[in-house]
């Protein structure tokens, strides 16, 4: 049998999805052109001190509202080794499901002192922390009454590891009928946060989301 | 899949960016690669090119909010990789990764022209993320380059080639030369795209 790309599937109840997703089978790249397909991004972010703390807009400002909980976790490839200094860009919606974004036409309730955006770099060990409050679900389709859960956007940049993911929150009713939530299957349980006591009573909620960097780029210069 | 998968931690899963990928995340010196930072003595050596285009959905409308992010060798074909630290041909001022979010659905991105690196045709890697998908990933090249026609990529999706080579449209005043490229997401005309978790 001729091995063969996989054929990516649509989102169930995802307009984007249908009118975005490729419909032929991706094709396999062949192994003298492996190599060019591998990105090396450049450690030439900036990020601020103070953007592990999205809670606020700056160090000065009061904390928005809903509940505030930290974000902590590893982000390694699949043999396991560490992704040092990886950049981390997080974006989330408000307490009330808002995104401080131009083209979020929700409607929803903004938040004066929600930013609801954030670069972190993992250290030495490949560990990330951030505090961020607890985003609102929102309803996306309107029409069929069908939410988005609550959930945290996480980009990875780090060398030739690169991931846009996002953390769910675990027994969320609106995680069973997520398109993308659905599509992942079992495999769903790995993008939910774990919940943990907070050490700081500062903190509402805290939540470990390590995140494994797949397939062969991130792992092609270890 | 690769025969040792069961000593690997599994994977998280990739997930759509969604439409809201923060637009204050963009950054100047990723969207023109032929200045390496605004302001700033320090540029890359080869000639420079504008390449602009479409991404259109299966419905041959735009598809606004994506990120695409692009990956080439410098003008005399080499990757900035920690495979090639010690390369003398590395450049300074030239690392071959750009970024921008179009806004629309239109696109265009200044960078050097690439090289040639051994046994392929000139080419730059594209990976789109968007609303919708998680990524995909596809290779462009250049019209009238004579290597194409034996380049491992283009030979591989056959009749497709057409659908990965830009066009040539001419030069500007200041001496760029301009290249058109398409992407079509899906649908009539579909973009091949890559397998690169797989493959
Ligand atoms: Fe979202």
């Amino acid at each position: 049998m001729t091995r063969q790309g996989r054929l990516l599937e649509i989102g169930p109840t995802d307009n984007t999805s249908d009118q975005r997703t490729p419909r032929q089978l991706l094709r396999l790249i062949p192994e003298e052109a492996r190599a060019s397909f591998i990105p090396v991004v450049p450690a030439r972010y900036a990020s601020n001190p103070h953007e592990w703390d999205m809670t606020r807009v700056a160090p000065d400002r009061p904390r928005a509202d809903g509940v505030p909980i930290e974000v902590t976790g590893s982000v390694k490839t699949q043999s396991g080794a560490p992704v040092r200094h990886a950049l981390l860009e997080v974006w989330s919606a408000n307490h009330y499901g808002r995104y401080r974004h131009v083209e979020d036409m929700s409607g929803l309730q903004l938040d004066k002192n929600h930013l609801g955006l954030g670069r972190v770099l993992t250290d030495e060990d490949g560990n990330y922390r951030f505090l961020a409050i607890s985003p609102g679900a929102y309803l996306a389709r309107p029409d069929i009454g069908r939410w988005r859960p609550k959930h945290i956007h996480i980009s990875v940049s780090g060398g030739a590891s690169r991931l846009i993911t996002q953390m769910y929150f675990p027994d969320e009713p609106n995680n069973q009928s997520d398109p993308m939530a659905i599509l992942m299957g079992d495999a769903f349980e790995r993008n939910i946060g774990k919940p943990f006591e907070p050490a700081n009573n500062d903190l509402d909620e805290a939540y470990r989301f390590d995140i494994v960097v797949g397939g062969r780029n991130a792992t092609y210069f270890e | 899949m690769s025969p040792n998968r069961q000593n690997q931690l599994p994977a998280t899963n990739e997930d759509t960016s969604g439409p809201y990928f923060p637009i204050a995340f963009g950054d100047p010196a990723l969207e023109d690669l032929t200045r390496f930072e605004v302001g700033m003595v320090g540029q890359a050596t080869g000639t420079p090119i504008i390449l602009r285009g479409k991404i259109l959905d299966r419905h041959g409308d735009l598809a606004h909010g994506a990120i695409m992010e692009f990956w080439q060798a410098n003008a005399k074909g080499v990757y900035r990789t920690p495979a090639t630290k010690d390369n003398p041909d590395v450049e300074n001022w030239f690392h071959g990764y750009g970024r921008l979010r179009s806004h629309t659905g239109y696109y265009e991105f200044r960078t050097i022209l690439p090289g040639a690196v051994a046994e392929r045709a000139p080419n730059i890697t594209i990976t789109l993320f968007s609303d919708g998908i998680s990524r995909v990933v596809t290779q462009m090249f250049f019209e009238g380059n004579d290597a194409n026609a034996d380049d491992p990529i283009l030979q591989t999706v056959g009749e497709d080639a057409p659908k990965l080579i830009a066009r040539h449209d001419g030069r500007t005043a200041k001496g760029e030369e301009v290249y058109l490229f398409n992407i079509v997401m899906a649908g009539d005309g579909e973009t091949p795209f890559f397998d690169d978790l797989e493959s």
